[in-house]
């Protein structure tokens, strides 16, 4: 083929192409017929296989005279690329009309934790973000740690206070989280913060406000000048974080011998929110933290030197908390594993409807 | 404890305006919770004294009769009355005509059982007695009859404490130590406490009371008086009211008395008959001794119990209750008046043995001030004269305190008190606070030197921070300000098993989705039995909270199944995870572990070893995840307590060397057993268990560049017989050692009639390259060959 012919042959592919382009309807069917141009058995392709045909002083302007149709082939191409998207893009808009967004989406299955664990994280991170750690003990304790280690000698009438499960071992269910004061002092010594959460356990008659298995959360901290000022503030923090939002307290003696003072901290009831209703036993408040600065003895038993050191502990009803916080009425289904008590129906049976919270996408009402 | 405020009123003068709910409210926030507070409130209008003439059965009714009244002013009335006791010359608390009190109303004349009845004997609930029901209250005749009786004497507020937040306060258990407390709230004065001096039951003249004390600890300290004419005479009305509205029914002069100081200053009181007790011993019970109590039970004692004795025969069990022989009864000239102090311990554990716990036993175990013995007869004297217009006393007060105690002083740094409290208290304030509260302050340099009154120091207040509790109290809780600490910045070992439990808690609700419940760490023996373990083995309860809940868990899964039972109906799938305590028989000590129970069940059949395999994949994303680590699954040998493990189907699941748990499916029997409906059900379990693995730490797992030349997957099917396991294949096919060898996969486990009955054909995937050149042609098919053989000459046969 002399260069002439080569350049009207160049020339009517280029023609050809420009012609069928418009009819092309998908991108699909584009890509075919570049191929079928540009590719090594296309037109323009097969073009470009014989450039090593011609002598060698020629090659260069074929060379040049091919590949330069390739790339205006390819730049046709490519307008007609762009001209079916953006026709796809406003057919998909098209579509996008009747598109219904309100609906909800295909839900992952959640499982959940215990209301009891979720609030026992609230205050666990509460606590750690001001550098307590977390500890834990056993629920079979010995009589000493649950007892003698908190100043709660045999004959004290204070046993009275902890209606106890006793084991044949003469082992104890521990009757509070106190215990881990006491090994929390040995571990670690001062000065020390540590906040233990666990299970107790005191021989009650069970009825919708009690139970032989609850949880508690103790809180312990040991430095120099440590004063009841701290103690309220720390408790107001704890019972804020927990409920999401300011409470009102009310502080008042209460006994118990592993603390001296020992202080009881009410919060005003979330149920009624003060008013007075049968959770808070018509008083408005509920008793939700047993408090006070830890008794010399207790601080010795543990090997803390009380003349440099002082400290609070506090016991929070972790049960009594989750019942607050989820308004939960019977401490019994806490123990019953019912889900249908323990878990959100969201999370059971997913997008649950609600009034006037879906109106806005569609435009309708609710 | 309940507290009359009209009580309260006689040894403090409040404000007649008072409002009861602001003193509950401060005695609250000061001393102790108020539980209650209750109005008595009758709205007495018109009542009078009436003298009983006569009384007649009535033909109509067995229960009702008819008495003649003297309503004074010489006029008589006949009345029908419902009070099971009507005394003839007694006089009675009277509505006539026209009167009314709340629950009542309006009394008017009736026609009852045939009689025509006027006016009303008013029984005991209707003017605030509420325990003597319906029983006529006889309000002594020291008045005439016709007398009015005053509405406020009726009127009157109650509180409620709750025995157990003044367990430390033995004072707070008379109406004296409460009045004490309100009257330094509100900063009135105290009267002092209305008693005969000493001098009068001091005439040297009158004989002495033998009284010996064999056991000092046990009596520290007995006093007693005799005392003649005490007759038959009921106690005054105001007496008997304010008993009533602390929950006392009135019973006797005398018992009414006893129980009056008992409430009054917290000291029990108890009186013999002096024909039988006229001289005191004070000693332990013989060993096996018998003793029959006021309440006629026979008591069988020991040597732990202390006795009073007379002559060397027992008369009562101290401090917890009377004996019959000796009690005072209607022919009773002179009574022994016992007033003593006993050893907290020593009364505690008598009454706890014999589970006779009395309001004498409950008062003792608080520990009392030895003061209030001798002070208590003196009031007995003050209230009882009165009554008893032939009162004589028949000796002296006799005294033995055998073990004086000593003085309690504290020794106060008003810095430590700011320390406690946040902020100073100028030493004037200290002194106001305690004052009023019996306590003395002396200034000695830095310190202060306090007196503690000695109805505060048998154990209440010993030390300083006791003192220092005593000032933030009357401070007020309430008025300070809050202030966060400052601390000392340290680290602290993080508690390894309670970082796995929580991390593993999370783990699961999240990536399996299973929610999280909470069981009791107890089996319950009947649900055991019927899913056919046998609890009886392990750690037991003394004192179960009811029969069959003796016997503590030794695994989650009984308690998790009966969850699924609650839950079958309502829930197409139930998917739950608990955390706890299991507890295994062991001596010298028995031991406890930590474990995490999953549950996976769903409704239908034939589904369970899906379940199973998602539990096997949820574990193994668990130890990666954890521990950085394959857990590896075998046969479990059998575990006779868990017969709810699968027999066949029960994998061992370990971690390196560490025994972790097990997996397992329930078959149709056990889930017949567990409930009928859950035999169309599909039911898989674990129980992991975490302790061993907290301390095994995390391996870390670095991560792989990306592969600079490419590689291929090469799959290879090999046939087993069905009887081999997966393990066996891993270990033969990870044996080979290749170049080219990246890592190997499981793909799958596949059964058909294409490769026989008894076969399978598992599947594996091997990653092939080099890191350092591409693959060139030949090293895919020399590999091939290589895995080949050398699965051939390990006996394994390979799927084309
Ligand atoms: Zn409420």
């Amino acid at each position: 083929m002399t260069i002439d012919e080569l350049n009207k042959t160049i020339a009517s592919i280029e023609a050809d192409v420009a012609a069928r382009l418009p009819d092309v309807a998908t991108v699909d069917a584009l890509r075919g017929m570049e191929t079928g141009v540009i590719g090594k058995s296309g037109s323009l392709g097969a073009l470009i296989a014989s450039i090593k045909e011609y002598p060698p002083e020629q090659r260069g302007a074929v060379g040049q005279a091919v590949n330069k149709a390739k790339v205006r082939v390819q730049a046709l191409v490519k307008q007609r690329l762009d001209e079916l998207e953006s026709a796809d893009e406003s057919a998909e808009a098209g579509r996008s009309s009747t598109f219904d967004t309100s609906l909800p989406g295909s839900l992952f299955p959640m499982g959940s934790v215990h209301p009891v664990t979720a609030v026992q994280w609230e205050i666990e991170r509460a606590f750690e973000r001001l550098g307590f750690t977390v500890e834990a003990g056993p629920e079979m304790e010995t009589e000493y740690n649950n007892f003698e280690a908190l100043n709660i000698p045999a004959d004290h009438p204070a046993r009275d206070m902890q209606d106890t499960f006793w084991l044949k071992s003469g082992m104890v269910m521990r009757t509070h989280t106190s215990p881990v004061q006491h090994r929390s002092m040995l571990k670690f010594g001062a000065p020390l913060r540590v906040i233990a959460p666990g299970r107790c356990f005191r021989y009650e008659t069970v009825d919708a406000s009690h139970e032989t298995t609850f949880h508690q959360v103790e809180g312990l901290l040991i430095d120099r000048d440590i004063s009841i000022p701290n103690l309220i503030a720390m408790a107001k923090m704890l019972l804020a974080e927990v409920m999401q939002r300011e409470v009102e307290l009310r502080v008042r003696p209460g006994f118990f011998p592993f603390v001296e003072p020992g202080i009881e901290i009410d919060m005003n009831c979330q149920i009624c929110g003060g008013g007075g209703c049968a959770t808070c036993k018509r008083s408005g408040w509920i008793e939700i933290l047993p408090a006070g600065m830890v008794h010399p003895n207790v601080l010795r038993a543990g090997g803390i030197d009380t003349d440099i050191y002082s400290g609070f502990a506090f016991g929070v009803g972790l049960t009594r908390l989750a019942m607050m916080k989820y308004q939960i009425r019977d401490i019994r289904v806490l123990n019953a594993g019912d889900l249908r008590a323990l878990v959100s129906p969201r999370r059971l049976s997913g997008p649950i409807l609600e009034r006037g919270t879906s109106s806005t996408a569609c435009g309708g009402g609710d | 404890m309940l507290i009359s405020i009209n009580w309260i009123r006689s040894f403090v003068d409040l404000p007649k305006d008072i409002d009861p709910r602001d003193l509950a409210e401060r005695f609250t926030r000061t001393t102790a919770e108020v539980d209650a507070l209750e109005p008595i409130h009758i709205d007495a209008r018109g009542l009078i004294v009436a003298r009983v003439l006569g009384v007649d059965e009535l033909a109509e009714s067995r229960n009702l009769r008819c008495a003649t009244l003297d309503v004074g002013n010489g006029r008589t009335v006949e009345t029908v009355t419902a009070a099971p006791v009507i005394r003839v010359d007694a006089n009675v608390v009277y509505a006539p005509q026209g009167a009314s009190v709340k629950t009542l109303g309006t009394i008017n004349e009736a026609k009852v059982a045939g009689k025509t009845s006027v006016g009303m004997i008013l029984p005991g609930e209707a003017i605030g007695i509420a325990e003597a029901t319906q029983d006529a209250i006889f309000p002594g005749n020291n008045l005439e009859a016709g007398s009015p009786l005053a509405p406020e004497l009726f009127e009157d507020w109650v509180m409620e404490v709750d025995n157990k937040s003044i367990t430390n306060r033995p004072d707070l258990w008379g109406h004296y130590g409460v009045a004490r407390e309100i009257a330094a709230i509100y900063g009135l004065p105290l009267k002092p406490y209305p008693v005969v001096s000493m001098d009068e039951l001091s005439n040297p003249a009158s004989p002495e009371i033998e009284i010996a004390i064999a056991d000092a600890d046990a009596c520290p300290r007995y006093s007693a008086l005799l005392v003649a004419g005490v007759a038959t005479q009921p106690a005054p009305l105001w007496m008997q009211l304010r008993l009533g509205h602390v929950g006392q029914r009135p019973i006797s002069g005398l018992v009414d008395l006893t129980n009056y100081i008992m409430a009054d200053l917290g000291q029990p009181m108890h009186a013999f008959d002096a024909d039988k007790v006229d001289r005191i011993e004070v000693a332990r019970a013989k060993d096996a001794e018998r003793f029959t109590t006021l309440d006629g039970m026979e008591r069988h004692l020991t040597t732990a119990d202390l006795m009073i004795q007379s002559g060397g025969r027992s008369v009562a069990l101290a401090g917890v209750m009377g004996g019959l022989e000796s009690e005072v009864a209607e022919s009773t000239v002179t009574l022994l008046l016992e007033s003593a102090n006993f050893n907290p311990a020593t009364i505690r554990k008598t009454a706890g043995r014999l589970g006779l716990r009395t309001d004498a036993s409950a008062r003792f175990e608080k520990s009392l001030d030895p003061a209030h013995t001798v002070l208590a007869i003196q009031r007995f004297i003050e209230l009882a004269r009165p009554m008893y217009s032939n009162l004589v006393l028949k000796s002296r007060l006799s005294d033995e305190f055998a073990k004086t105690s000593q003085p309690v002083t504290v020794s106060v740094n008003p810095k430590h008190v700011a320390r406690t409290i946040g902020h100073e208290l100028p030493t004037s304030e200290i002194v106001n606070i305690l004052k009023p509260l019996g306590f003395t302050v002396t200034e000695k340099d830095a310190e202060l030197s306090i007196a503690v009154p000695s109805y505060r120091a048998t154990g209440d207040v010993s030390i300083e921070v006791d003192v220092i509790e005593e000032l933030a109290r009357f401070v007020g809780y309430n008025t300070i300000e809050p202030v966060m600490p400052r601390v000392s910045v340290r680290r602290f070992e993080p508690n390894a098993v309670h970082e796995l439990e929580q991390r593993t808690l999370a783990y699961f609700t999240r990536v399996h989705a299973l929610h999280e419940i909470h069981g009791y760490c107890w089996y319950d023996a009947t649900w055991c039995r019927q899913l056919g373990v046998d609890p009886e083995q392990g750690v037991e309860l003394a004192n179960p909270a009811s029969a069959g809940l003796q016997w503590m868990r030794r695994s989650m899964m009984p308690s998790m199944f009966a969850a699924l039972v609650r839950n079958r109906f309502y829930f197409p799938e139930v998917k739950m995870i608990e955390l706890g305590s299991v507890f295994e028989y062991a001596r010298p000590q028995d031991q406890q572990f930590r474990n995490v129970g999953l549950l996976s069940a769903q409704r239908g059949k034939r589904a369970e070893h899906n379940l199973y395999n998602e539990l096997k994949g949820s574990v193994a994303g668990w130890a990666w995840e954890h521990f950085g680590q394959s857990v590896t699954f075998s046969r479990a040998a059998t575990d006779p307590h868990a017969i709810w493990q699968h027999p066949t189907q029960t994998a061992a699941i370990r971690l390196g060397d560490v025994d972790v748990g097990i997996v397992s499916v329930v078959d149709l029997a056990l889930r017949r057993r567990m409930d009928e409906h859950l035999g169309a059900w599909s039911i898989a379990f674990a129980e992991l268990r975490l302790d061993q693995l907290a301390t095994m730490g995390r391996r870390i797992e670095s991560l792989e560049s990306i592969p600079e030349f490419p590689r291929v997957d090469l799959d290879f099917s090999i046939l087993v017989s069905k009887t081999r396991a997966y393990a066996e294949v891993v270990d033969a096919l990870t044996a080979i050692e290749h170049p080219l060898l990246q890592r190997i996969s499981f793909v799958s486990d596949f059964e058909g009639d294409a490769i026989g009955a008894d076969r399978r054909s598992l599947t594996f995937r091997t990653v092939v390259g080099a890191n350092d050149r591409t693959l060139v042609d030949g090293d895919a098919g020399a590999f091939r060959t290589a895995m080949e053989q050398h699965l051939t000459t390990a006996g394994f046969e390979i799927r084309r």
